[in-house]
């Protein structure tokens, strides 16, 4: 047990973890502001905003020895009779003092600057500045520079942090950037040729707690207090990154990450960065079809789920066999109604799983306490941060929630062939994968082996193009439901954006071939219904799933997870990222 | 500017005495004005005007129609802080920003496109006082009518003819400030 003393408060740490006076003070509500310490990095304490006054306390006479100077807290570490004043007189204008400091140079151009409104400056200069600028020389002026193709660097606004120098040194241990200078004529840049084009690059705009380095994909063309953001899942690979989706306008202007320590930590790779694209592509279907007289012809949807409905049933009392084909794009909940539906129909039927993108080779960042690390690691926790091969989200949960409905998993390898065999009379295909599942002979292989095909897409693809009903399915943003990662982690994504014109979320697809009634469904309710069904998914009961997931069939993965109640459990965010209320 | 800043003068109501608190002589006040004005129309002093006729000029804060003012260059002001777009109650503001063109050195963002609803507007005049760098303000334009609602919602190109024409009869309201 740790007992700590913050502003004449008694506080104590259960697990007496090594933590520093931020997170201590963080965790019982108190606010240090600072800007160069990030809990992934190792601590050099160049900004000084987070300085306090820190003591002792004998714990036998009660007798507190304060330290003559400031020091500061994120260099602190929150051990036992630790005394903090966060907010006397001689703090409080110590952060006057470091602010006036930091924004000597700044310029005054928060209304064409992208960070403005989740800016560490415009926050602690709010609460800790103040209003007059007394410098009266020249400001430093530095133009504005690339420091790679997606990535600008506007040198004049940085606080020289060091925060995106040590994540390319600590994290990704490429080393791209760096400071050039020294004292005023300090720099953040790149040696000629060498830019910073690491696969994890984008995070270093996340981490930058100013203006300096932001990102050219989104530059100019939102201002973020406009955005909303939409806690989601990346469907990217398999490792199923914790994302948030940022819409305005009906469509999605960026991916940012969001904390997890059991699969991402605090990045997201490039990719995943610029996945947001899928969301908004003016390709995408737009209504769905069925075919009439050898021509697709747009249908309402009653129309076409009707048709599905007819035909199905059909070809199932002429004792015909139906495959269908789960995507490992779909959620776990749209794998279920899928399954249930299928096999309501004839408990013949066969499901099969869909083609499983793969492309490369996984990738793996090994952050490490001795590795190109700069100043104090006491208060790191590494954790891995892999890009999978997989690219696909749900393979784990549509493997499971086939195998309860089934008993085993069918690759689409054998499925595929046993269509082309003409083993089947019909089909119910699903992909929504960002690129064509199917290639050309592919689908020529499957249309030949039906009577009749059933196509769900996102886009329209060779193996739509020779369906008898295309029905149009929904992105990720489009659609809320879990998906489980490569560590068998159950995560629960948002929708972001509504459904697009003419198109309905799967879910309410399958739920109207299924007949639940009219009342639109809520990926709840069917999550606590497979939950209560299929004994894996039993970590989600309820329909409830913790804040980061939970592991399917109850083994925990063999990560580095932290422990239950720990700093490292609890929810990360830059004090300045985010709404501020 | 927070609450509590010290430089924030409260001011109170001035306290009535015994006779004002009868509230006669506010009545005999009001009563003086009507009665000015009776006198002033049979003196032939008309308080009307013959509009159309006769134009009307409004005083000099009358909040009429925007204008896009532009700099000495000739270029847009605007650098599509969205300001104006945030302040608005109505929502009848809406900007698509861009990076400014090469060689505009003194900024690095403008309006690709910068649209007002004029009928969606209130005339509130917040998106004059939100602008850091002056770049729209309303005019003393009153008779604002059209045919059609798509001729009255107004684009860039029309807002800054509206700065063409009033340049000259009303200067900027607020000064030129420096830009970014």
């Amino acid at each position: 047990m740790t007992t700590i003393y913050i502003d004449g408060d008694e506080f104590t740490l259960e697990n007496g973890e090594h933590i520093n006076a931020i997170q201590a003070a963080a965790r019982f509500g108190i606010e240090i502001p600072y800007y160069c310490w990030h809990p992934a990095l190792s601590v050099v304490a160049n900004c000084r905003m987070c300085e306090v006054e820190v003591g002792s306390r004998d714990p036998k006479t009660g007798e507190i020895r304060m330290l003559p100077k400031l020091v500061p807290a994120c260099q602190t570490p929150a051990k036992d009779q630790t005394v903090l004043i966060t907010k006397s007189p001689k703090v409080l204008e110590h952060r006057r003092m470091i602010m006036e400091l930091l924004l000597l140079n700044h310029p005054l151009d928060c209304p064409v600057c992208d960070q403005a409104g989740e800016c560490g400056l415009q926050d602690f200069s709010y609460d800790h500045g103040r209003a007059e600028h007394r410098f009266v020389e020249t400001r430093n002026v530095n133009p504005r520079k690339d420091v790679s193709d997606r990535i600008q660097l506007n040198a004049d606004r940085c606080i020289m942090c060091t925060r995106c120098v040590r994540f390319t040194r600590e994290i990704t241990r490429t080393g791209e950037l760096q400071v050039m200078r020294r004292g005023e004529h300090a720099e953040i840049g790149v040696f000629p040729e060498y830019e910073l084009d690491n696969p994890l690059a984008g995070n270093v705009v996340d981490i930058c707690p100013v203006g300096a380095l932001l990102d050219k994909d989104f530059l100019h063309k939102q201002r973020v207090w406009f955005l909303s953001k939409h806690d989601s899942i990346c469907t990217g690979c398999s490792t199923g990154c914790n994302i948030t989706v940022e819409e305005n306008k009906g469509a999605a202007w960026r991916h940012k990450p969001r904390y997890n320590p059991h699969v991402n930590d605090y990045w997201i790779c490039d990719e995943g960065r610029y996945g947001y694209k899928v969301a908004n592509d003016p390709e995408l279907l737009d209504a769905t079809y069925v075919l009439e007289d050898g021509d697709h012809r747009a249908t309402p949807i009653d129309q076409a789920i009707a048709a599905v409905s007819r035909n199905l049933a059909l070809i199932a009392r002429e004792g015909g066999k139906i495959a269908a084909i789960v995507s490992p794009f779909l959620t776990v909940e749209e794998a279920y109604l899928l399954c249930k539906y299928i096999k309501a129909i004839s408990p013949s039927s066969v499901l099969a799983i869909g083609p499983i993108p793969r492309s490369g080779e996984d990738a793996t960042w090994l952050p490490d306490k001795s590795q190109g690390r700069t100043g104090d690691v006491s208060f790191v926790v590494c954790r891995p941060f892999t890009i999978r091969a997989e690219k696909c989200p749900n393979r784990r949960g549509v493997e499971e929630v086939v195998r309860h409905f089934q008993g085993e998993v069918i690759d689409y390898a054998s499925i595929g062939a046993r269509i082309g065999g003409g083993e089947f009379q019909a089909a119910y295909v699903t992909s929504n994968a960002p690129e064509p599942a199917f290639d050309e002979s592919a689908a020529t292989t499957i249309r030949r082996g039906v009577s009749f095909l059933v196509v769900q897409d996102t886009r329209i693809t060779p193996l739509a193009n020779q369906a008898d009903v295309v029905l149009a399915g929904g992105t990720y943003a489009e659609k809320a439901g879990c998906y489980v990662n490569h560590d068998g982690r159950l995560q629960f994504a948002e929708a972001a954006l509504p459904p697009r014109e003419g198109v309905l979320p799967d879910l309410d697809v399958f739920s109207i071939l299924l007949e639940r009634g009219a009342a639109p469904i809520r990926s709840f309710d069917v999550l606590a219904e497979l939950a209560a069904e299929i004994e894996v998914f039993a970590v989600a009961a309820g329909g409830r799933i913790a804040e980061f997931g939970g592991t399917i069939g109850g083994v925990e993965s063999n990560r580095s997870a932290p422990k239950n109640g720990s700093v490292y459990e609890q929810v990360y965010q830059d004090p300045w990222a985010g709404v501020r209320r | 500017m927070r609450l509590d800043d010290p430089c924030i003068k409260k001011l109170e109501p001035p306290k009535l005495n015994v006779f004002e608190r009868t509230y006669l002589p506010q009545i005999i006040d009001g009563l003086a004005v009507t009665g000015r004005h009776i006198l002033g129309v049979l003196r032939g002093e008309s308080i009307t005007i013959e509009y159309p006729e006769q134009p009307h000029r409004p005083s000099p804060n009358y909040r009429g129609v925007h204008r896009l003012n532009k700099d000495e260059e000739g270029r847009v002001k605007c650098v599509a802080c969205m300001l104006c777009a945030t302040a608005c109650p109505v929502h009848c503001i809406d900007i698509i920003g861009a990076t400014a063109p090469e060689g505009w050195s003194d900024r690095e963002k403008y309006p690709a496109s910068f649209v007002i609803d004029e009928l969606r507007c209130i005339f509130c005049g917040m998106c004059e006082e939100a602008c850091p760098v002056d770049a729209v303000e309303l005019t003393s334009f009153y008779d604002l009518t059209g045919l059609s609602r798509e001729e009255m919602i107004f684009d860039k190109t029309k807002l800054l003819s509206v700065y063409d024409l009033t340049k000259d009869s009303e200067p900027s309201r607020m000064g030129n400030l420096t830009t970014f």
